[in-house]
């Protein structure tokens, strides 16, 4: 097949594609290497090379140690609550329901909205006193003098990652239904007729047949939930005090706010490792399922 | 069409169908169940926009109880939103970004699965995890060195930089979309046809292959033209004039802070106003939106 019709040359049409990713997204990782090993400030044209001085001063530090946490929380709870609720609302919408379409047509708009608007109004939700939430429950009596969502240390992360699961449930949704009418309805026929139960016919009929659906979207919340940074930024600048602090934010703030560049560098570095590892580890295990489901 | 089989079902009342009938009753009040089950959900799911919507219809001053929905229908906030955003250009510099960067997407993308596709050997396999892989690799991490870059280069800082890192963050995913389509879904027989009537590989690709692969490339214009479009990140950090401004980053200057309080009325309406151009091409688009999600999750 090699032979004559699929020639070698045509490897040139990567090229102008391997360019852009090269100049623009290989090449400047490489660079980040670099700058982590310098005191650069982003500015000044001139840097000297400090060695691994950035990594200790990491590694001694609280901010890694805090923001690998609420990474990993924030990845955790996103990817188990947001397809448990998007493979339930899908496994609703699936069923023989009056004005189904509409529903869905509905549910996947939060996805089509900006991160900056979506941030937005979940500030307005979450407002202590006035806002959406404290305002409902004023309306039906119970006392809200201490409700703020996204002013206090422990709540805080827990809310912004509603609003994460909230702006991609639609999507989570839509690609669990498209695996659902994957399955054919003979086969839950069969199960039926066989005595099964739901939810026996769920477990051991649809689930293993969603296999693919499931692993696109854990997968996807996953790669999401690491590199989250959106709501930290619009909704909460990584406060209070360092309670939403995820990885990608602390860069960013150390790198622009900061201006410790070099320490910033050795950062995204970590990071990159930390990122590339747990989806490895993540995409395998979920393959090696798949194929035994 | 579950109705006529109910009533199909109490016509013929044989013992057996009396016994179908109670266990239809039963069906239809788990049915009205779920129906409430769902309409629920949605609601609650949809409360916040409903409340953005009535806020929105108010003057900017008024500041009563939001929940009191569509109290007052003015377009007020509308005006004031629509002239601080500066609507119109921040509108057609959306679309000029968007769309420059979804063509030369669609195209560079196109090409490069083609042989990650087509050739079976280590390199192509290095190339389909190479591009696979930057779809891990957060823009803010990689944002540092490329301001850098960008000056270095002498690659001047206008309103159309940023559309240098939309198509490259856009090159992953849709890499991977087109190598699966083209792997699963052009065979190759059609390709040898071409090639016996003397068809060069240009033209091979683009007047057979390309009009083959359209349902990814709906996909990819769908996937990416949304996130492009909703971006505020890398247009944050190229563009500084606010005459320059796609929708998003418009929508900035309108949180509060001390000495201004966010006036909210106008912040929702402007949070309506940049979300419109989409909801409208979601309404009438709307197969090809819920589609082109899961083209790839299906073929993939």
């Amino acid at each position: 097949m090699n032979s004559t019709v699929m020639k070698k040359t045509m490897y040139f049409f990567a090229l102008p594609a391997l360019l852009f990713y090269c100049v623009f997204w290989i090449f400047p990782i490489f660079k980040l290497f670099q700058y982590s090993i310098t005191d650069y400030n982003g500015y000044a044209q001139s840097f000297n090379y400090v060695g691994l001085s950035n990594y200790k001063e990491l590694f001694s530090g609280s901010t890694l140690g805090n923001s690998i946490g609420n990474t990993l929380m924030y990845t955790l709870v996103s990817v188990v609550v947001g397809n448990l609720i998007g493979l339930g609302l899908a496994l609703l919408l699936n069923q023989n329901i009056r004005g189904k379409g509409f529903y869905r047509s509905i549910s996947y708009i939060p996805t089509l909205f900006s991160a900056i608007v979506v941030g937005f109004i979940w500030s307005y939700v979450y407002m202590p006193d006035s806002g959406m939430i404290a305002s409902l429950l004023r309306m039906v009596g119970i006392p809200i003098d201490n409700l703020n969502f996204l002013g206090s240390y422990s709540s805080a992360l827990y809310s912004i990652i509603f609003v994460e699961i909230w702006k991609n449930i639609g999507i989570t949704m839509i690609i669990f239904l498209a695996g659902l009418q994957t399955i054919p309805n003979d086969l839950l026929e069969a199960g039926r007729i066989d005595g099964a139960g739901k939810w026996k016919l769920f477990r051991n009929v649809t689930l293993p047949l969603l296999a693919t659906s499931v692993t696109i979207n854990i997968t996807l919340s996953i790669i999401n939930g690491l590199k989250a940074f959106d709501f930290p930024f619009i909704m909460t600048n990584g406060g209070p005090g360092d309670s939403t602090n995820t990885l990608v934010y602390s860069i960013y703030k150390m790198a622009f706010t900061e201006q410790l560049f070099g320490k910033a560098s050795a950062l995204g570095v970590i990071s990159f490792f930390i990122i590339i590892v747990i989806t490895i580890i993540a995409v395998l295990t979920m393959n090696k399922k798949e194929v035994s489901a | 069409m579950s109705k006529q089989a109910a009533f199909s079902k109490s016509a013929a009342p044989t013992p057996a169908g009396r016994a179908e009938t109670r266990t239809g009753g039963l069906k239809l009040l788990r049915k009205a169940l779920m129906q409430l089950l769902v309409a629920g959900v949605m609601i609650l799911n949809l409360i916040p926009l409903v409340i953005v919507l009535s806020a929105s219809l108010r003057s900017p001053a008024n500041n009563g109880n939001p929940l009191n929905l569509f109290s007052e229908i003015s377009l007020a906030s509308y005006q004031s939103a629509f002239e601080r955003m500066h609507f119109g250009s921040a509108l057609w510099n959306s679309i000029v970004l968007t769309g420059v960067s979804v063509v030369v997407v669609v195209i560079i993308a196109a090409m490069a699965s083609y042989p990650i596709a087509r050739i079976q050997s280590r390199w192509s396999s290095f190339l389909y995890l190479f591009f696979l892989a930057g779809l891990v690799i957060p823009g803010q991490m990689v944002l540092i060195p490329i301001v850098q870059m960008i000056n270095g280069l002498n690659i001047p800082n206008t309103q159309y930089t940023p559309i240098l890192m939309f198509i490259t963050c856009s090159l992953p995913f849709s890499t991977f979309l087109y190598t699966g389509f083209i792997r699963s879904g052009v065979p190759i027989e059609v390709e040898e046809a071409a090639h016996i009537d003397g068809a060069s590989l240009m033209r091979r690709f683009w007047s057979v292959v390309f009009p083959l692969i359209l349902p990814v490339t709906v996909s990819v214009i769908i996937t990416q033209g949304v996130w492009i479009w909703n971006d505020y990140f890398f247009n944050m950090t190229f563009i500084s004039r606010a005459s320059q401004s796609p929708l998003p980053l418009a929508m900035l200057g309108f949180m509060g802070d001390q000495q201004n309080p966010t006036q909210w009325n106008v912040l929702f309406a402007a949070c309506v106003l940049c979300a419109l151009p989409l909801l409208v091409a979601f309404s009438f688009l709307q197969k090809y939106f819920m589609g082109g999600m899961t083209v790839g999750a299906v073929k993939g």
